[in-house]
């Protein structure tokens, strides 16, 4: 995952617990990349687009969404990012929620999402998906932003 | 409508009566009409009859006169000794009138001013006829002495003749004139029933047209009522569906929503253990090492709290959570079942249960319970998995609560009546307490013994499903007399979307 710049892991999650356990399980899996979290959409978005940090700006990433935000869905983060005209089109989206709603899942791969993942009620299942994306995070190559 | 119905029943029994009162108005205006036309005929007829007689008497009283010239000129040809000249002799010329007089009183029998009159015409004809026989005999002397006399007595004969003529012109006139009055009657009569049939008819058709304007603006009505109805059922049925997407969406939110905390929750208890590990690592190397450390006061309490207040509390949370995670779970399926949607097709019965049965074999066998399942089966039109999912859990309840005191009984038996198939699930088990009838069904809720696993959702997931078809379900049962279930379908599912439409 690391080449010449270092891939930043941004996490779109409004519920902290869940991203202090998503954070905890990915780094037991060995993963070292910084994470960025935003508990709503609109600071994330200004961070993905803005930001002189930010993936737009500033190298490859990879992006955790959850779709249940408190000021807007997921899926116009989703619509956002791989719209025709976005520098982030082609950076890898994880939808990470508890939706397992059939239609759901099947818009958000229409939308472009590149990962959809159900969050398991039960811990175990759930810090073992947790450990695992963290493995398949280790292993996929990530594409520069388009300037 | 029934209001309208009620009105309906008042205008046909109006109707009936006005109808029914017309036409028996008509009858009787023609029967009278008919009652009068025959009492006039009959009255004229006799009428006629009067004035034929009267004809009849005037003509004689007429020949009366005749014959009375006749005798004269005989008397006279005689006297001039011209026999032969009229034909007749005076004797044969006086029977004539006396014949005519005779008819005349026999014709006026009836009248006694005529027979008076004819009595006097008697009397005077036969002095005439004294008078002429006297001359006739007693030579020229006698004659020309005898002629104002006898001029006298035939114009008094001819006198009574006249006056028998105008008593029978009188009488005659009298009769024209009722006559007269009888035909003016009858015209009445017919007139006036001729009115009263107009007026029947008239009324009738007034009646007619008002019970079938009556009739028509109720058919409207009823027609516009059946309309709002339909309408009416139609909102209502899309009232209640959009309730139901409402609860459906509404459980399924919730059910997520629940999910989210819970994961926290179960999370860091799973850390919180995790951290527990060490600290009990921890304890050990102090227990080991310097037991003075834990034996008494705060090192004793950490100790107690290490060893048995965190392990009980983080078990208590985490049987809870689990719990809590089934609950979820339950009310996720049953709102998931909500919005599946129901594709009717051709079950048959039998073979469904007999998969069903095996698929549950192994707790059959295990309960060492007997299923039988009565032929034959109907075959209905419904949602396959959803009648699968009834039966399987109606019969996996009945394994489950099966008195010990005697080995397991299961029939399944089915019935078809009046469009409906009845599916009964019977047991030998434990039964129900009447009380829980109801109770059995709800959410979460159970009868009897909490002996067996289970949250109180399968009877609930029944009960929905067999909504869902269009059914019902209830139980019949009472305590230790086992317990049947009993499942009532449409033979044919139609969806509710089709029902409005």
């Amino acid at each position: 995952m690391t080449r010449d710049q270092p891939v930043n892991i941004v996490m779109i999650e409004d519920d902290e617990g869940h991203a202090r356990l998503i954070e905890r399980n990915i780094r037991r899996a060995g993963i070292r990349n910084e994470i960025h979290h935003f508990l709503d959409g609109g600071r994330a978005l200004q961070f993905l687009f803005e930001d002189p940090r930010g993936p737009a700006l500033n190298g490859p990433s990879l992006v955790l969404l959850d779709l249940n935000l408190p000021d807007m869905s997921g899926l116009d983060i989703l619509a956002r990012i791989k719209a025709d005209a976005s520098p982030l089109k082609r950076t890898p989206v994880v939808v990470l929620t508890t939706t397992d709603d059939r239609q759901e899942i099947q818009r958000c791969y229409d939308m472009g999402c590149n990962v959809y993942i159900t969050k398991p009620v039960n811990y175990e299942s759930f810090a073992d998906a947790i450990r695992q994306l963290g493995l398949f995070l280790s292993v996929i190559q990530v594409p520069e932003p388009e300037a | 409508m029934f209001h309208q119905l009620a009105t309906l029943d008042r205008l046909d029994q109006r109707f009936g009566r006005t109808v029914v009162a017309l036409v028996c108005a008509g009858f009787l205006a023609v029967l009278l009409a008919g009652a009068v036309a025959a009492y006039v005929m009959g009255r004229s007829e006799e009428q006629t009859d009067w004035v034929n007689h009267t004809f009849e008497v005037e003509r004689h009283a007429g020949a009366i006169r005749l014959a009375l010239e006749e005798l004269r000129s005989a008397r006279r040809g005689e006297l001039l000794g011209l026999q032969g000249s009229s034909g007749a002799s005076y004797a044969q010329a006086w029977a004539h009138p006396m014949a005519e007089i005779d008819t005349v009183a026999r014709l006026t029998r009836d009248n006694p001013r005529q027979q008076a009159q004819l009595a006097e015409m008697h009397r005077r004809a036969q002095t005439l006829d004294r008078l002429m026989r006297s001359s006739g005999h007693g030579g020229v002397a006698g004659t020309a002495i005898g002629e104002p006399v006898r001029q006298q007595a035939a114009q008094a004969v001819e006198e009574s003749a006249e006056r028998v003529l105008s008593l029978e012109q009188g009488l005659l006139r009298v009769r024209i004139a009722k006559q007269g009055e009888l035909v003016a009657i009858f015209y009445l009569v017919l007139a006036v029933a001729g009115t009263l049939l107009l007026g029947v008819a008239f009324a009738s058709i007034m009646v007619i047209l008002r019970y079938t304007r009556d009739l028509t603006r109720t058919r409207d009505d009823l027609r516009t009522l059946n309309a709002n109805l339909e309408s009416l059922v139609g909102e209502r049925t899309q009232d209640l569906q959009r309730a139901n997407d409402e609860i459906q969406r509404f459980a399924y939110i919730v059910s997520h929503d629940l999910r989210a905390p819970l994961v926290n929750v179960m999370g860091f208890t799973a850390e919180l253990e995790a951290s527990l590990k060490s600290l009990e690592g921890l304890l050990d190397e102090v227990e080991r090492d310097t037991p003075a450390l834990v034996g008494a006061g705060t090192g004793a309490e950490a100790r107690d709290a290490v060893r048995l207040d965190l392990p009980e509390a983080i078990g208590f949370i985490r049987t809870s959570t689990h719990k809590m995670d089934r609950l979820i779970n339950a009310i996720l399926r049953l709102s998931r079942e909500g919005r599946r949607t129901i594709t009717p097709e051709p079950v048959m019965l039998a073979p469904l249960l007999v998969g069903v049965v095996d698929g549950i074999r192994h707790l059959v066998d295990e309960r060492g319970a007997q299923v039988t399942i009565a032929q034959p089966m109907p075959t209905i039109v419904s949602d396959r998995l959803a009648l699968e999912q009834i039966l399987s859990n109606l019969i996996e309840n009945a394994l489950k609560y099966l008195s010990p005191a005697r080995p397991g009984d299961i029939r399944i038996s089915a019935r078809q009546e009046r469009g409906r198939t009845v599916i009964a699930v019977a047991d030998n088990g434990r039964g129900i307490d009447p009380r829980d009838h109801e109770r059995v069904f709800e959410l979460f809720r159970r009868s009897g013994a909490q002996d067996q696993p289970g949250e109180g959702i399968g009877l609930a997931h029944v009960r929905a499903l067999a909504y869902r078809l269009g059914g019902t379900i209830r139980v019949e049962s009472a305590l230790d007399q086992g317990a049947t279930f009993l499942v009532d379908l449409p033979n044919q599912f139609s969806s509710e979307k089709d029902a409005v439409t």
